[in-house]
């Protein structure tokens, strides 16, 4: 992931950011509730590609269509799409997805972070160790992987 | 020299030599020059130190006549200088330990005017032969540079006859510096021998290699650096040094195409400016063989590039490259080294042009338009190439995110296109695309999709920016096209855009815009939705084509011939919404005067527009006005939108804008004008002139009636905003029909303008004493109405008070200070202590209508911090004295200050008032915990080392805030915390923990916006101390 | 009948990080825990009310996974995420660090005292499984390593009264192991899970072994008599499914009660019983009581103590212990 090594995909396909979310009246009345909601979600996971300085969002591996949340149930499920059917680093996207979500969304939620299906060459593997929440936690301990998975979550510095 | 003087001499020599005193040296130095003796009396005096078998003793003796040296070279003649040159060369044969007095020596003889011709080479030939200078020491190195500077200064022909042997000699002596003082004079050195064109002979690669083996410059100052270098200044003088001369044309080069292969990101920007810089110096004859390489690298750094810098740094180094290769004079025979290189350059990026929803295609496209914007030839080469191809595509292409993509990178071609400066004749680069560009254009304009629309809009108004390339057909194509878009489109941005565009275009081709879109527009403003039962949403979107109609024809008016078309519309929408003819919302009148303020702000000020405003708006403006109030607020039935305070306040700033910045003389007669009208009644300039003849303005109404007096905001918006040097007539009168009017209304907006209008005119007074008789009167009654509790008119008493303290606060009025007194004696106030809290915030900032610079208010700089400076302390000691229950409005106030302060003077300050501002965040009062984060947030971007101090104090107020019931302090507060974890990280460390704990409350947080604070503020504290965080 | 379970304390055990095990002692009167904080803390009751009675830090450079006490209660052995086992021994009131088993590639996720108390069982990521046998001078040695899975091992438990070791793995299998001329050896291989088994629990006979599974079912296995050779039989009785609403993470069986309690990541803690008159065959289980919202987010791990019937702790990712009272009236 360094500098000189070569990308497993130099040229990948590029999207719109979706913009800004608009602030509605209700948003700024204090009175008013506002569930936590798909777009929400969303907004939430704009993490950096570990392979290029784009946003997950820009190489469409998460779409807001992909992101089911029910606030009510406490419940969040993501699916997101690796950018080749190869590509090494799902596990680690899945990884950073996850953190990020653990690390913003209140402790009643549960997360399930799956591969949109049919994406990927290794899903079912990726889906078993990322809904592993020992080997997450047990990732999380190894620096090394931490300071990638710190690195996806930091915001873009320019 | 008589005995006694050469006793002393001796007796100097002896002490300084033998008995080490240091001070004797400038005992002898002044004893120099004041005639007791001279220096080569002094040379002899040394004779026995220096002739002793003590190379020490000899190293002393030598210092001991430098010192004196370089006291007093300025008045040594040339025989003394010629003397004591061929002495010290002698001694630098010696011992190693006399070199360094030598050289301080010989440094101070380098300053000398006297300097005989020949010594300048015959020093430098003995200090290359005989010193080696690596071997001295850090300062003694120094020196021999400092010698060379001097002399360069000085003697450039003599030393230039040393021919290629002065760079030599420089070169030897340089190789191997380390010490960043020295190599900063030595590098002067070297720019100067490049610079000032000394012959390199066959020592070019030596010189460049001595220099160039510190680039990239790698140095970090040590902390608390004394010397103060820093690494740009190393940067910018090597800079200078490697680029100063084509002949390191083929070194230079080459290395920097290495040094770009490194990963060090300053490494990469360095070399990427170093080559901008380079070529500039350069022919193409100098690039020829390293146009590949240049190119794979630039290539390179743009397409995998990780950071913006670099990437412009890129980008910025090809422009200067392509523009070198334009540089080249075309011959026959010869190739186009040009042509050839952007042949390169085509083709590794033109293909990626065709592939719109790829990564590359931006990058591809930035080297293109770096490249085209480098010349004329360069931009016919590249459009020529890539315009085809993307219209092509564009045409292909049926999703949208495509087609904005394409049409974007055409826009950004469109801006890079360099029109040849030469002959304005010329045709445009792009002329041969003119018919496809505009037809793209105009097919995009009428898309679904609302970002290609705005991307059409920009590349619209960039075609219409090449001089002479749209014909007038297009534009009035384009006017049909914006018309429409004004009238339909509903998506604000587009809009916007659209508002834009058209502002662009008018101030170019005024014509199209008056007699299509101007009529159109009208047109479809006054058209009345049709039935009443119509649908509100139809109602709200004839409201929102209303809308951007009012703001386009602002946007369009900067041609005054487009001004004088485009302002009786808007003043229309005024008469009919009086009248009723039309109905015009209270808002939509209000966007009508927004327009004409905002034309009276950008149009050029002539005499044409200053008529228009002067003669023709502001009168009609103020007959509507009375007509309306005339009517009354009592009258039964429909009441006029002319009399609401919104539109008035709008109205208001329509006149102030204009009497501040158009043509002063006719403001001045608007001036009179208004005051004869508000004065004495006199309404003879006003056009539709049936008004009553008993009018007076400034009086009590009958049965309180406020539709009259609330006018005298117009007159404010007059009087208020003149420049200074305008006269305004019957001042005094109006000050007191003014004074009076504003206790004797009972209406908020009248007295208050009243104030205002009072405070405002006051501000420009002269000083002197009618001016302080004035103020005196003014306060004595202000504070007769105050001190009585039972007066009925404190409130209006104190709004006066706040507006004159204002004024008087602006200028720095010594009178000033009794009113502040007043003011902080009204913090106890029972009554008006949280208003007088309140006032301060309107002290501190800047009025939107009066009393600001734009209405030549007189203004001191720094006012702020001078009333902050004076009274921050009152305020402290009026805090710890007050009783618990009016604290708070000490702290409002305190809050209220330090909030409007520039940044630099509140991390100044801060520290001598962090308690107090600790101790507001944990008052109860919302408004006080708001304004003190506001004022916190952007002190903790750099942080003072008081705050750090009492981080345990902060972090508990801000988390305790974040469950605040004011969403906006919860909002607040989490910013303030995330600011928090860009502290040092051995600081909050500490508070890790505790604060990832409280921040999973706002998680769930019932508001959307502060859960998305917390989000941002816990990711950032999570990153605190793990790896790859921070 | 009536059944609850009744909550009778609730302890932050290890704030700001998650609890993943508890552990009774062999008296029924200590109970540790351990989790992502890296430590061991033991607790114990004064009065009404549960205090910590000590901390076991600096043992772990990463989380503790499991903590177990050995069948005299004088050792206690912790398993961690840093590929080290550390046996701590009774000294005075607290405990003191007495070895570290090293030898395992990666993280040890459980460790298992034999009931002789002479052998333990460990397993890790590695895929696999060691033994270790003490002597009476406290030293510990490695007797086999078994590799029977093809992925990382989550769970061992030992035989209530045989030397007997089962193990529950990411490959969705569990094995049963006995040695054999000084050599372990997996004897049987249950398949029947589709996901990660996460527990194991023998019942107070070792007749039967229950399993609990991110398949969030859980499954009863009974040991027959084996149809030829040496290789022992066990069956799927019985599989409880659709009342775990995620991961079942952890299952025991009450040796004094015959309860079976399980622990789930939908933040319940439930408890089943077993219809007696059932066919033994075919035994048929029912939930008898359950806290929905036990904690507030997902159970790790459920205890019954070992003496005092109904007794039941469990913990959570929130970093809380929980006791509970299982009452059954007539």
């Amino acid at each position: 992931m360094s500098g000189g090594t070569r990308l497993e995909n130099a040229n990948p396909v590029i999207f719109q950011r979706s913009g800004e979310r608009l602030l509605t009246a209700a948003d700024e009345d204090e009175d008013v509730q506002d569930p936590i909601d798909d777009r929400e979600i969303f907004d939430i996971l704009s993490i950096n590609d570990p392979e290029h300085p784009l946003s997950l969002e820009e190489l469409n591996v998460v779409e807001q269509i992909r992101v089911k949340v029910n606030d009510a149930e406490s419940s969040v499920g993501i699916e997101f799409t690796p950018t080749i059917p190869h590509c090494s680093m799902a596990t680690l996207i899945g990884l950073s997805i996850k953190v990020k979500l653990l690390r913003s969304l209140p402790d009643r939620f549960k997360i399930d972070v799956h591969i949109t299906p049919g994406t990927h060459a290794s899903e079912e593997a990726v889906n078993k160790q990322l809904a592993d929440k020992e080997r997450v936690a047990a990732a999380l301990e190894n620096s090394s992987l931490l300071e990638v998975v710190n690195q996806c979550l930091t915001s873009r510095s320019i | 020299m008589m005995a006694d003087e050469s006793a002393l001499l001796l007796s100097l020599v002896e002490e300084f030599v033998s008995g080490l005193q240091d001070s004797k040296a400038k005992d002898t130095a002044t004893a120099v020059k004041d005639g007791q003796f001279t220096v080569l009396q002094l040379v002899e005096a040394l004779g026995l130190s220096l002739t002793s078998s003590q190379p020490h003793t000899r190293a002393r003796g030598v210092q001991l006549l430098s010192e004196v040296l370089h006291e007093c070279y300025g008045d040594l003649t040339e025989r003394e200088v010629e003397v004591l040159i061929s002495f010290y060369e002698n001694r630098l044969k010696d011992h190693y330990v006399i070199t360094p007095p030598v050289l301080q020596g010989l440094r101070a003889l380098t300053k000398c005017n006297a300097l005989p011709p020949g010594s300048a080479v015959s020093m430098l030939r003995s200090l290359f032969q005989d010193v080696h200078v690596q071997s001295l020491m850090l300062t003694e190195r120094g020196c021999v540079y400092n010698m060379l500077i001097n002399l360069m200064d000085t003697r450039e022909a003599e030393l230039k006859g040393l021919g290629a042997d002065f760079v030599f000699g420089f070169v030897q002596s340089m190789d191997g510096e380390r010490d960043p003082r020295n190599l900063l004079l030595a590098f002067q050195i070297a720019k100067n021998i490049i610079h000032r064109g000394y012959d390199l002979g066959k020592f070019t690669e030596e010189l460049f290699e001595v220099t160039s083996c510190y680039f990239p410059i790698d140095f970090t100052p040590p902390p608390n650096d004394p010397h103060g270098i820093t690494r740009d200044q190393l940067i910018l003088m090597l800079r200078a040094v490697l680029t100063g001369t084509p002949k390191f044309a083929e070194f230079l080069l080459p290395l920097i195409i290495e040094k770009l292969d490194s990963d060090v990101q300053s490494a990469k920007q360095d070399s990427l400016q170093t080559l901008a810089a380079c070529v500039s110096q350069y022919e193409h004859k100098d690039l020829a063989e390293f146009l590949e390489g240049l190119w794979t690298s630039l290539r390179r750094e743009v397409f995998q590039t990780s950071s913006e810098k670099i990437e412009s740094a890129g980008l910025a180094a090809l422009t200067a490259l392509t523009s070198c290769l334009s540089r080249s004079v075309l011959n026959s025979d010869s190739d186009d080294s040009l042509n050839t290189f952007l042949d390169l350059v085509l083709k590794d990026c033109k293909h990626h042009l065709c592939e719109p929803d790829l990564k590359l295609v931006w990058p591809s496209a930035k080297l293109l338009q770096a490249a085209c914007s480098a010349s004329n030839r360069a931009s016919h080469i590249i459009t020529a190439a890539v315009m085809p191809t993307l219209i092509e595509q564009y045409n292909n292409r049926a999703e949208c995110s495509h087609r904005r993509t394409l049409l974007e990178v055409v826009q950004r071609f469109i801006l890079s296109v360099k029109s040849s400066q030469s002959s304005e004749s010329e045709e445009s680069v792009l002329s041969a695309f003119r018919p496809s560009l505009c037809s793209m254009v105009f097919s995009a304009l009428s898309e679904s999709n609302a970002n290609l629309q705005i991307t059409a809009t920009s590349a619209l108004t960039s075609l219409s920016q090449q001089t002479g390339l749209l014909l007038d057909s297009d534009i009035e194509l384009a006017v049909d096209h914006l018309t429409g878009l004004l009238l339909k489109e509903d998506d604000n941005s587009v809009s916007a855009a659209v508002v834009e565009c058209a502002g662009a275009l008018a101030q170019l081709h005024p014509t199209a815009f008056i007699t299509k879109l101007i009529p159109e527009l009208k047109k479809q403003m006054f058209s009345e939705p049709m039935e009443q039962d119509r649908e509100a949403s139809e109602q709200q979107s004839h409201h929102a084509m209303r809308q951007r109609c009012l703001s386009a024809l602002a946007a369009v008016s900067t041609q005054p011939s487009v001004v004088q078309e485009s302002t009786p519309v808007l003043l229309e929408v005024l008469s009919s919404a009086h009248t009723g003819s039309v109905s015009f919302s209270v808002e939509e009148v209000v966007l009508a005067c927004c327009s004409l303020q905002r034309i009276a702000e950008q149009v050029k000020d002539t005499e044409e527009t200053g008529r228009c405003f002067h003669d023709v708006i502001i009168p009609r403006l103020l007959s509507l006005a009375l007509q309306a109030a005339l009517q009354g607020d009592g009258s039964p039935g429909r009441r006029s939108p002319l009399v609401e305070e919104a539109v008035l306040s709008a109205m208001v700033r329509v006149i102030s804008t204009s009497c501040s910045r158009l043509q002063p003389t006719m403001a001045g007669q608007t001036t009179s004008k208004a005051v004869s009208l508000f004065l004495d009644g006199d309404v003879s300039f006003l056009p539709d002139n049936s008004f009553p003849s008993n009018i007076q303005l400034l009086k009590k109404q009958q049965g309180d009636s406020w539709s009259q007096s609330q006018m005298v905001c117009l007159l404010m918006g007059c009087v208020c905003s003149l420049p200074r040097s305008v006269e305004v007539p019957q001042i005094d009168r109006l000050l007191s029909e003014l004074e009076e009017m504003s206790y004797t209304c009972s209406h908020p907006l009248s007295y208050t303008s009243a104030a205002k209008c009072f405070a405002g005119l006051v501000n420009k007074r002269p000083q002197g004493d009618s001016l302080d008789s004035l103020i005196q009167r003014t306060m004595k009654r202000i504070c007769s109405e105050l001190d009585s509790t039972s007066s009925s008119v404190r409130y209006q008493a104190f709004t006066l008070m706040i507006w004159v303290a204002k004024a008087l606060l602006l200028r720095y009025h010594p009178l000033f200070t009794a009113l502040t007194d007043k003011l902080f004696s009204l913090l106890d106030d029972a009554d008006l202590g949280p208003m007088a809290a309140d006032s301060f915030s309107l002290l501190m900032s800047d009025s939107a209508d009066i009393l600001n610079r734009g209405c030549h208010a007189d203004t001191r700089i720094m006012y702020r911090q001078r009333f902050f400076s004076e009274n921050s302390a009152k305020l402290v000691q009026g805090f710890n004295a007050a009783p618990q229950e009016k604290k708070p409005n000490y702290l409002k106030a305190l809050s209220n200050i330090v909030n409007k302060l520039p940044k630099q003077v509140q991390v100044t300050e801060l520290p001598a008032l962090l308690s107090l501002l600790l101790e507001a965040l944990s008052c109860p009062d919302q408004g006080v915990q708001l304004s003190t984060l506001s004022c916190l947030e952007p002190v903790l971007i750099d942080p003072p080392p008081a705050l750090i101090q009492q981080l345990e104090a902060l972090v508990s107020r801000l988390l305790a805030l974040t469950s605040s019931p004011a969403m906006d302090v919860r909002i607040v507060s989490l910013r303030c915390i995330h600011a928090l974890s860009r502290f040092p990280v051995h600081e909050i460390l500490p508070f890790r923990a505790r604060v990832l704990r409280a921040l999973a409350r706002p998680l769930d947080d019932k508001k959307r916006m502060v859960r998305s604070e917390a989000v941002q503020a816990r990711g950032e504290w999570f990153l605190i101390g793990s790896p790859g965080g921070r | 009948m009536k059944e609850a379970l009744t909550l009778l304390h609730r302890l932050n055990g290890h704030p700001d990080s998650r609890c993943w095990f508890v552990s009774w002692s062999p008296t029924g009167t200590l109970l540790a825990s351990c989790g992502g904080d890296k430590a061991v803390r033991i607790w114990g009751q004064e009065g009404d009310s549960w205090v910590c009675k000590s901390v076991l830090e600096d043992g772990h450079q990463r989380t503790v996974r499991k903590v177990a006490w050995s069948p005299c209660g004088n050792y206690l052995a912790s398993a961690s995420f840093d590929a080290t086992t550390c046996i701590w021994k009774k000294k005075n009131d607290g405990f003191e660090s007495l070895t570290v088993l090293e030898g395992h590639e990666n993280e040890v996720k459980c460790v298992a005292w034999a009931p002789s108390g002479n052998l333990l069982a460990t397993c890790s990521r590695d895929k696999s499984v060691w033994v270790w046998e003490v002597d009476e001078e406290d030293d510990y040695e490695c007797v086999t390593v078994v590799n029977s899975h093809t992925q990382d091992v989550k769970h061992v438990v030992w035989h209530p009264t045989q030397e007997l070791l089962a193990s529950a793995s990411y490959d969705n299998n569990i094995c049963i192991y006995k040695e054999d001329d000084d050599d372990w050896e997996c004897r049987a291989t249950l398949q029947g899970h589709t996901s990660t088994v996460w527990s194991l629990a023998f019942d107070a006979t070792g007749q039967r072994l229950a399993s609990c599974s991110d398949d969030r079912t859980v499954k009863i296995w009974k040991e027959y008599p084996s149809e030829s050779g040496n290789d022992l039989s066990w069956k799927c009785v019985c599989t409880l499914s659709g009342y775990h609403g995620r991961t079942v993470y952890d299952i025991v069986w009450c040796r004094l009660t015959g309860a079976l309690a399980t622990a789930c990541g939908d933040d319940a803690v439930r408890v089943f019983k077993e219809d007696e008159t059932a066919d033994p065959d075919q035994p048929v289980f029912s939930l008898a009581a359950q806290a929905t919202k036990a904690h507030n987010q997902d159970v790790n791990c459920v205890a019954w103590n070992p003496k005092e019937a109904g007794l039941l702790a469990s913990c959570s990712d929130d970093g809380d212990i929980a006791i509970w009272r299982f009452e059954e009236e007539d």
